[in-house]
Formats: structure tokens, sequence, C-alpha cells
């Protein structure tokens, strides 16, 4: 009988780098080359088990494109973390994802834990932004760092093990970590209130 | 673990077309505003392919605005029930929902409900000097609570953000599943999770709904909805408590009701609540939570050339009085006052003195009730406003009370009409399904010395009136047909189950070919009424009728063969224009 916990998580990120592809590849194992852009956001559900307990990841894969930017608040408003994605072979997908890492730090939740995940690194020989930079940056926000890429299924589980490796043991969370989703779900995260 | 079906909603991957997920609980969204040369006008429609008649656009724009000048300054919500143009295409079949929903949960087959979420703030930038816009939610299903609390997400983020929020909002409620009665459903919108029960036909009556956690809550939005459609039953007839048995009896005998009242939203929710006082009665008569003089039944409606309709109107515009003081029963309300601590009771009037300058709240009828008002109830709920007992308590002890009053009346209804079901040992494979007796007003007269309401309710008075009067109003006439039909299909499915068993094949052996061909196209034509009704029989019949249908054909000569799977191919799926 292990304790359930709701995380909301949501996928930031330009149009085209993959963040759709990424969620199906995490919750249908599955990779569609001519998907289409999404519209507002979608919303899909995975849960995992992670050591003694269960996460139920709350996935709001949210549109890349200019006209839905304005709606972005209310998805990563009560997200216990956001993946902010970029394309490996567009330099200009990375500079769009440090403008996301700003929005987050002034407007996110406080805890948030962010994941950066270069996607596409199947076209390595179309590369635009280095590993190396990528990671430094990411390191200096203290972010998680991986390459993916969805369509040869390289690291995706990952990135959210490391989400569930990085989420603060519950109520120690503060705002975040998906307390949000706590209603009707009492009994499972009342077990885990300590002291 | 994906509970929201795969497939992207636009590639429609689960095999549903673009928006058939959105259909199940929409119609449209529409953004009316107002503009300057046109009046009302509609801004903006989702999904942009809606099909909506001239006449239903009119109406949902005038529909959407209070309709007199109100000092509606700031948000305000209200909901309004419209007549679908004559016409329109609906498919006839496989409608579950209907089937398995409580009857007053059922889709509307004929009207529209509109969800209005309106705005009207001081705006210098605008030429009126004021921004007025709503945001209506477009619905056949009656879930006024959950779409009130969509409206309540949805509407100030829109406002703010505008089209692609809408645009969101859309794509978002085309990934949800379909509403299915008994089943808990998790509504995404917005980066937030509602989760609503759908309430079920088997359901216990009164039973409690889904229970409210803690009200812990970081969110702007509760996630759990503890109702999907009930009201806040207290809050609208806080002024008319003393008056309840009045209302309850003629909303029970569908008369001619109008309320006047201050605001669309108390119009609308006072309409809606006597509506839903006679519950689990379906009210069968029309009715309009907020009417104005721009609907395009305001004609129908208010011609004195014959007797006032059954109809519920619920009311804002001061003109009304002179239009409907022909009228058997206006009920007039005003801002609540209050005496003392307690809400002001309003005062039983006759008819005439609506005519005068008076516009005192009141109701304003000579109608004297069959029964007598349970006066514990009314000091029970008093005492309740002194003691600032919740109005979500005061609203369970009034739904507890309507319950059990309508039920009173009801079961001996159900109880007579149950008696006129044959016995299931006459049902026999070999002669059609026998007839459901005749419902006779006397003989159930005859029932009621000893299983009448008596058994289950205190309340003294004429009930036998209340029946004959009842027999008389269209919501016995819809409770009787419903009832019929049920009782038919069930005899239909009977009579299929014992079809099924008897053993058809040794019956053909000494049989003429016509004979044969006789008993196959009956047969196919009960399997496709089956079908098409959706009857509930048990697992395997059909598939075992179709076998043995197959079965038979291949035993006939061949040209015979040829036709009869000739004529088999029968499209389920065809579209049919609605007549009614």
């Amino acid at each position: 009988d292990m304790a359930l916990r709701e995380l909301k998580v949501c996928l930031l990120g330009d149009t085209g780098v993959g963040k759709s592809s990424i969620v199906w590849r995490f919750v249908e194992d599955s990779f569609d080359p001519n998907i289409n852009p999404t519209i507002g956001a979608s919303f899909m559900t995975k849960t995992v088990q992670y050591q003694n307990e269960l996460h139920k990841f709350l996935i709001w894969d949210t549109a890349g494109q200019e006209r839905f930017r304005a709606l972005a608040p209310m998805y990563y408003r009560g997200s216990a973390a956001a993946i902010i994605v970029y394309d490996i072979t567009k330099e200009e997908s990375f500079q769009t994802l440090k403008n996301w890492v700003k929005e987050l730090r002034q407007h996110g939740p406080p805890n948030i834990v962010v994941a950066i995940a270069g996607n596409k690194c199947d076209l390595s020989d179309a590369r635009e932004v280095t590993e190396k930079d990528a990671k430094d940056y990411a390191d200096s926000i203290h972010a998680i760092f991986v390459e993916t890429s969805a369509k040869n299924a390289i690291n995706i589980n990952e990135v959210f093990i490391e989400i569930s490796r990085r989420i603060p043991v519950a109520d120690a969370a503060g705002g975040a970590s998906g307390k949000s989703f706590k209603l009707g779900r009492q009994a499972s995260e009342s077990r885990r209130t300590c002291c | 673990m994906n509970q929201f079906g795969s497939g992207s909603p636009r590639t429609g991957g689960d095999g549903l077309g673009p928006w058939s997920r959105f259909a199940s609980w929409l119609e449209c969204v529409c953004v009316v505003t107002f503009d300057l040369e046109l009046g009302q006008a509609i801004e903006l429609v989702y999904p942009p392919d809606v099909r909506l008649t001239e006449k239903e656009k009119t109406s949902i724009c005038y529909l959407s605005f209070p309709d007199s000048y109100s000092g509606c300054l700031g948000d305000t919500q209200f909901s309004f029930r419209l007549r679908q143009s004559v016409g329109r295409r609906t498919s006839r079949f496989g409608d579950v929902y209907n089937r398995d929903a409580p009857v007053t949960l059922q889709r509307e087959v004929s009207h529209f409900f509109g969800y209005v979420y309106f705005r009207q703030v001081k705006d210098v930038s605008v030429k009126r000097g004021y921004f007025q816009k709503s945001l209506v939610l477009v619905s056949k299903l009656p879930y006024i609570h959950l779409f009130h609390s969509l409206l309540q997400i949805i509407a100030p983020e829109f406002f703010e953000k505008l089209e692609p929020c809408l645009e969101a909002v859309c794509n978002e409620i085309d990934q949800w599943p379909s509403p299915v009665p008994g089943l808990t459903l998790n509504l995404p919108l917005m980066g937030v999770v509602l989760q609503v029960r759908i309430p079920s036909k088997t359901d216990k009556p009164g039973g409690s709904p889904v229970k409210q956690a803690a009200k812990e809550n970081l969110l702007p939005a509760p996630t759990l909805l503890p109702t999907i459609h009930e009201l806040d039953l207290f809050r609208c007839f806080q002024s008319v408590l003393i008056h309840l048995q009045m209302l309850w009896e003629l909303m029970l005998l569908g008369e001619p009701v109008v309320v006047m009242a201050p605001s669309p939203t108390v119009s609308s929710e006072t309409v809606l609540a006597l509506v839903s006082s006679i519950s689990p009665l379906k009210f069968c008569c029309d009715f309009r939570p907020y009417f104005t003089i721009h609907d395009s039944e305001f004609r129908e409606y208010t011609t004195r050339t014959q007797a006032p309709p059954n109809v519920v109107l619920g009311v804002t515009n001061p003109f009304f009085i002179k239009t409907f003081q022909s009228w058997p029963h206006v009920v007039r309300l005003g801002e609540v006052r209050m005496a003392g601590d307690l809400p002001k009771q309003v005062k039983v009037k006759k008819p005439s003195k609506l005519k005068t300058l008076d516009n005192k709240p009141g109701i304003y009828t000579t109608y004297k009730t069959f029964l007598h008002r349970d006066k514990i109830l009314i000091k029970r709920l008093l005492k309740g406003v002194q003691r600032k007992r919740p109005s979500e308590v005061q609203s369970a002890i009034l739904r507890r009370h309507l319950l059990e009053l309508t039920q009173s009346f009801i079961i001996p209804l159900e109880r007579y009409m149950a008696s006129l079901m044959p016995l299931q040992r006459s049902v026999t494979p070999w002669k059609t399904p026998p007839q459901i007796r005749s419902f006779s007003q006397d003989e159930f007269m005859s029932t009621l010395d000893h299983t009448g309401p008596q058994l289950t309710s205190v309340l003294k008075g004429d009930w036998m009136g209340l029946y004959r009067k009842f027999f008389r109003s269209p919501n016995f006439d819809g409770w009787y047909r419903q009832r019929h039909r049920e009782m038919t299909q069930k005899l239909e499915s009977l009579h299929l189950e014992v079809v099924c068993d008897a053993d058809l094949l040794t019956w053909t052996r000494d049989k003429s070919e016509v004979e044969i061909v006789d008993l196959i196209l009956k047969l196919r034509e009960k399997l496709m009424k089956a079908r098409i009704q959706q009857l509930q029989v048990k697992d395997g019949v059909l598939h075992k009728l179709d076998a043995f249908i197959h079965t038979m054909i291949i035993t006939l000569p061949r040209d015979l063969q040829t036709v009869l799977h000739t004529d088999s191919h029968i499209d389920f799926n065809s579209d049919v224009v609605d007549s009614s």
C-alpha cells in the first residue's frame, strides 16, 4: 500500500522542439514524426513507482507557438516541476529556453524543479548547441540537464526519474510539489506528514 | 494509466473526429459583445464550424446580456434556455447517455442551455464608457453548477488573454472523456484538473453527493466539485419559504408561472430551483430561466387570445408587468430584505394588484394549495438562519423535504403502474409480447385508501384533488409515457430472451419456406429495434439470435439466400432529420 503523490509537471519551450514527442514517448512509448502543433495545452498522466511511493505525473504539455505564450502561467502555476525543452540543432531555441527560465524564476512557484532537455540528440550532425554550453548553463541555475531523443527513446524516462529524485519530500515542499491536487487525496497525503 | 485516451485530439487517433469529444459536453462557446452600430453581436464562436441558425444566433445574443438597465456592474453569472430551430439534424441512435442518466439530467432534445458570464466595467477607451462582454457556454446538458464553475475559471482569464485562451480551453475540453452516468471523471482545464461524478439513474435519490474534502486548497478554483447540477436551494427560496408548498404544487401541476426578478441571476436561479423542486420527477413543460422581449417565443407565450401556456418564465424587464397581468401566477421578487435576522417573507396578493404601481414583492395568485404547508420545516429553517447554519446545510434540509414530498406523491403512482405489467410467465416465444394494461384513473384512486401517500407523508389535505389535477398536466403525461416506454422495452427484452432460449431450429424442421422466411424477417426486425433502442438484454442474446438467423438462411435455396442477405444492410449510423 504505497503513498500516491500527484505531481503537476509542465513542458515549456519553443515551437517544434519536441515537447509533445517527449510526452508521447514517456506516456505511450511511441513516436510520430508528423505530430500536429499543440493548441493551448494537452494533458496526460502517467504513474510510476519511485522508491516506496507512486508518483502520478499530471503532465501539461503546452503550446510553443507565440500566440499561446500568455497562457503559460496557468500551466506552470502550482507545478512541482517544469521541463524546458530546446532543440540541439537550433541555437535560437536555446535562447528561448533562457527566457523561460527567467520567467519561471520571476513568476513561477518558488521551489519548482527545473529540468532542461536538449532534444533531437539523434541529429548531432546538425548540432548548433554544444552539450558543454548547455550543461554549464544548467549547472549555473541548478537545473537537471539531459540531452534527449524522443525519436530514439534516449533519456526520456531518465528526465522523469530525475524529477522524482529532486522533488522535495512531501510537505517540506512549501507551495510547490503538486500540493494543489491534494483535495480528495487527503488519506494518502497525510500519511506522509511528519512532526 | 493515461485516462485521456491516446491519439492527439486533432488527429482523432481514437477514431473520433475533431470536436466529437467536445460535442458530448458543449454545442459551442460564444463571445457576445456590444457593438454601437449592431447592438449585441457574436464576436467569436468555437468550434468555428458549429452550425447555428441565424435565429439561434440572434437569441443567444439577446439572452446573453441583461435585458434592461440594471446595476450589473462587475461580473454576473446567469443561465438561459432556448428552443432549437426546427429541422436540425440530430442523431436518433445510440443515446446511451439518456438511457442511463436520471431523467432530470438527460440531454435536451430540442433546447439548448446557455450559461453566461457577463462582465460590465467602466472603460474610458470605449465610446459608451463601458466594456460589456459575455462568455457563453451553450450545451444540451443541464449541468448548471459544473458549467458555472467552469466559467468562473475560464472567463477571468479569457477577458484578459482573449482568443488564444478560448482556443486552448476548447481544445482541452475536446480531450475530456464523455460524460457517462455513474462515472467519476477527471476534467483537465487551464492547468487544473476538476473531478466530477456524473449521477446515474440507479443512484439512490437523496443519497449524499460527493464528499467535499478539507478546504485546504491553494488553487483559485476547487478541484473536486461536490455536484454538477444542484443549486443552493435555500438561497433561491429564502424570501418565499412559507410558500414552498404552493410553489411545489404549481410546479408539479405545470401551471403557468412568471418569476419577476431584480436581475438575470436571481431570475434564472429561481426558475431552475423551481423546476428542480419536483425532482426526481421530470419537469415536462417549457421553462425559461431568463426570458426577454426579444425572445423568438415572445409572441407565442404572451398572446392574450388563449389561456397562458404551461411554461415557467423568468424575467427582469419591468415592461413585463403589463404583459403578464392576466397570468394566473406571478412571483415577484425584490432584493432580499431582512426582518431582524430573518429573511423577510413575501406575501400572497390578488393578481389584480399587479396592475397598480405597487411594485412590492409578492406572489400574485388566487391559487389555494391542495395540501397544508409543513410548518415544522419552516420553523426549522428559520431557526437555522438564526443559528447561522451554513446555506449548504439549509439547502440539504430543503432538498430532502422536497424529495420526500415528491416521492410520497409519486410512489402510489409507480406502484399502480407496476401492477399494469403482464405476468412474466405470459411472455412466450410463440406469441407477440402481451400488452400492458391501460391506466385507469378511477382504479388508481381506489388504491389510495390502503397504499396512498399517507403511508410516507404526514402532510394533510386533499391528495385526491391534487392527483386529479396532476392527471391533466404535461408532467403526468411525460411521466406516464416514460414509464410506459420502459415497461414496453422490458417486455420486449423478456420476449427476446425467451425467444433466444426456445428451440427454434426444431420448430423450423417441419415448416414451409414461407413460414421460415417470415420468422427470419420478424426476428430481424426485433433485433434491429433492440439495437436502435439500446435495449438491455442478457449478454449474448442478440448474438445468438444473429447466429440463428444466419443458420436458417443457409438452409434456404440460393436465390432466397441472396435476397435475404442483400436485405440486411441497414445503416445504423445514418442521420435522420428530427421532426419533433
